[in-house]
């Protein structure tokens, strides 16, 4: 279904271990090839490729927001015409405090977020997106957070005949 | 190297060293392939692998750094439908809504968040994950329908401009040369 570079079930299983905390070894890899039966150069190996096909990103810390002086956060909807759609989206992705930028089907076509140290900080970057491309307070919806309550990105990666229920319980 | 204070004006209350600063960068670039990665990343910051574990783990428990994992492009290997869904607040008197929500295994994220009054009634929010729009349709309904939660709002992505961890070290700041 996926075309020809599906990957295939061991590295399925090395995707769903890698979404583990990374035993902190001198030899992590080794680690988790001895888990799934295979040998330390072929995860090695099976990784490489896995990331030059894009699917693995990076393996990479997860950091806590407060700690590092995060303490503001929200999610801002737009309504954006069609046609300016791509072109606004650059400027707001060019912002650092915005990590995640979507289109999603709805008059408020384009939903980002945005992380600063404070609401001020917050503001200023919003402010600045909103004037710089000429968008009316009426097309905007800024829903700053006021709770976090999970994040808990973990996919069950399955084999294709099985991907009914996908999700692992916590 | 990374000499260079981070986030210097702000309020947070765990002050890194310039070595954990330069370890945490090397780290966010990615773990590198070899045999002993931590090894590699020390050779970057002379030190051995050793101390760059036992620098982690202090980071761990000092609370920066949650878990060190793959980040997935999910979409790659099929899971390609990725819903936002708005909920409005019931009055259904059985606790906590969120709570209520979050418990799902398919939700990857719950957040509140305040309303735009008169504008946009929806306070909480999840994020669903499927291998189709219809897979992810049917769980959200099963979600509605447990929670006794109606009045809810899907919305899927059509694309995707950017997406990067909400926490690290940001790009424009210090010099990563």
């Amino acid at each position: 279904m996926s075309g020809p570079s599906l990957p295939d079930q061991t590295d399925l299983a090395i995707l769903n271990a890698l979404q583990d905390d990374l035993p902190l070894v001198s030899r992590p890899w080794k680690t988790i090839a001895d888990r799934l039966n295979i040998t330390e150069a072929e995860i090695i190996c099976r990784m490489k490729n896995l990331e030059e096909a894009g699917i693995i990103r990076g393996i990479s810390p997860v950091l806590e927001s407060r700690s590092l002086g995060l303490n503001a956060a929200t999610l801002v909807a737009l309504h954006v015409p069609e046609e300016r759609l791509d072109e606004i989206a650059a400027v707001i992705s060019s912002y650092a405090e915005v990590s995640h930028n979507f289109q999603r089907d709805h008059y408020y076509s384009l939903w980002f977020t945005i992380a600063a140290q404070n609401e001020e900080g917050i503001q200023r970057v919003l402010h600045e997106i909103l004037q710089q491309n000429g968008i009316p307070a009426s097309d905007v919806l800024d829903l700053p957070t006021t709770k976090k309550i999970k994040i808990n990105v973990r996919f069950s990666f399955l084999p294709a005949q099985q991907q009914e229920c996908n999700f692992e319980p916590d | 190297m990374c000499g260079f204070p981070f986030y210097p004006h702000s309020n947070r209350s765990v002050i890194l060293n310039q070595t954990d600063v330069c370890l945490l960068r090397e780290l966010e670039r990615g773990l590198p392939l070899v045999p002993a990665p931590f090894e590699e990343i020390g050779k970057r910051l002379d030190l051995n692998g050793d101390e760059v574990v036992k620098r982690i783990r202090h980071l761990k428990e000092a609370g920066i750094i949650r878990k060190l994992r793959a980040r997935i492009d999910q979409r790659k290997v099929g899971i390609s439908a990725n819903a936002l869904v708005a909920w409005k607040k019931t009055q259904t008197g059985d606790g906590d809504m969120g709570k209520l929500l979050a418990a799902f295994p398919s939700v990857t994220h719950c957040y509140e968040r305040r309303s735009v009054p008169g504008r946009w009634e929806y306070t909480y929010y999840t994020v669903h994950h499927g291998y189709s729009q219809d897979q992810v349709l049917e769980e959200v309904r099963a979600v509605a329908e447990q929670t006794g939660c109606p009045d809810y709002l899907v919305l899927f992505s059509t694309r995707e401009f950017k997406r990067v961890p909400n926490v690290r070290m940001r790009e424009n700041e210090g010099n990563l040369t």
